[in-house]
């Protein structure tokens, strides 16, 4: 896949589902397998939703390729935000990302989580 | 007590109902992670088993002195659980691809035959018109999909499934026989050899344990057991060929 493909979302967990086949396409297209999509809709959902406990109200999905195949994921959260420190469910939707995506990292500010990055399908 | 001591507490001690606090303690992780991968066709009691089971076994495997918490450690494990269930789960029965081949031809031959006959065709003619023999014909018919174990046994519609007429690997039956014989044989017993029998194999206690409670030396129990299990052994062989 080599286009770019970009999503913003309102902060609602009725959104989720619009975003999770949003994906699930987004994947299909860059010919990652069910399960490559399956796993991808939950980090994204994951990185939606510790974007929306720490106060953001919208956010920006961003799909492009990732350098040796696959695709990377950028989820950005917009508006709002506070310095909310990590709760038990946090801390699982990070280890169920660095379980499930390819080198995910954390764009911090403030002491605030801001940006999620991931990759998806990579070939070594 | 914290999460770091209660760990710490349970790899000194080994304690069986120590480990079942922790584990009932962080169950609900198990839960979360059971509910995130919903959907894929694998029931979520059957996703936060395989769930549960992970969690049990991390529990054994945490270190705490390794500044891990515990939610960090375990997530991925249970997590990697799942994602093998899955995979095993896609492999459970794979037709050899000779006989799936022919699945499909014998299908396309079936309609083809049906199309000019109007009737439908007999194995002998299937396996005239696909150059094989009549018995892969029939065998690769056999060789339908996964069935499942719910499905009924026949249309007379009493409710006996696949499961319920699939033999158990312990018979029932001889279960109860050994049950009879082995109450025969504690009657046989002492009072004292069968409070013995109640605190070593009932309530599974040490033999240090059970000289404590029954106010006899570690020796004695020892000596007692061996004793007793050679009793009952003699008395159930007697009842069993009786």
């Amino acid at each position: 896949m080599k286009d770019y493909l970009d999503l913003r979302v309102p902060l609602r967990r009725e959104m989720m589902t619009t975003v999770r086949l949003a994906t699930g396409g987004v994947c299909s297209a860059a010919g990652m397998s069910y399960d490559g999509g399956e796993d991808c809709k939950v980090c994204v959902t994951e990185s939606l939703l510790l974007l929306m406990r720490r106060g953001f109200v919208s956010a920006q999905v961003s799909f492009c390729a990732a350098a040796n195949g696959g695709i990377q994921v950028r989820v950005t959260g917009e508006e709002g935000a506070a310095a909310v420190p990590l709760a038990d469910e946090d801390e699982i939707a990070l280890a169920l990302l660095n379980a499930l995506a390819e080198d995910v990292a954390m764009d911090r500010a403030d002491d605030t989580i801001r940006a999620i990055v991931f990759t998806f399908g990579q070939q070594a | 007590m914290n999460e770091e001591e209660l760990f710490r507490k349970y790899r000194e001690t080994g304690d069986v109902a120590l480990r079942n606090e922790i584990v009932e303690k962080y169950l609900y992780i198990a839960a979360v992670l059971a509910k995130k991968f919903v959907g894929r066709g694998v029931d979520y009691d059957d996703l936060y088993q395989v769930a549960s089971l992970a969690l049990i076994k991390g529990v054994d495997r945490f270190d705490e002195r390794k500044g891990l918490k515990f939610s960090t450690f375990i997530t991925p494990t249970i997590t990697g659980e799942i994602k093998n269930y899955f995979r095993d789960r896609s492999r459970l029965v794979h037709l050899p691809r000779k006989v799936s081949e022919l699945r499909v031809a014998i299908k396309h031959a079936s309609e083809e035959f049906f199309a000019q006959n109007g009737r439908k065709p007999t194995a002998k003619e299937l396996a005239a018109k696909l150059g094989v023999t009549e018995e892969e014909v029939l065998r690769s018919s056999d060789a339908g999909g996964v069935v499942s174990l719910d499905v009924p046994v026949d249309r007379e519609g009493d409710g006996m499934s696949l499961h319920d007429v699939l033999p158990a690997e312990d018979d029932v039956f001889e279960r109860v026989e050994d049950r009879d014989a082995l109450e025969s044989a504690l009657r046989t017993l002492t009072e004292q050899e069968r409070a013995l029998v109640r605190c070593r194999f009932g309530q599974e206690l040490s033999q240090m344990e059970t000289a404590r409670k029954l106010g006899v030396s570690q020796m004695n129990v020892s000596r007692m057991e061996r004793r007793v299990l050679q009793k009952l052994r003699e008395t159930m062989k007697k009842t069993m060929v009786e």
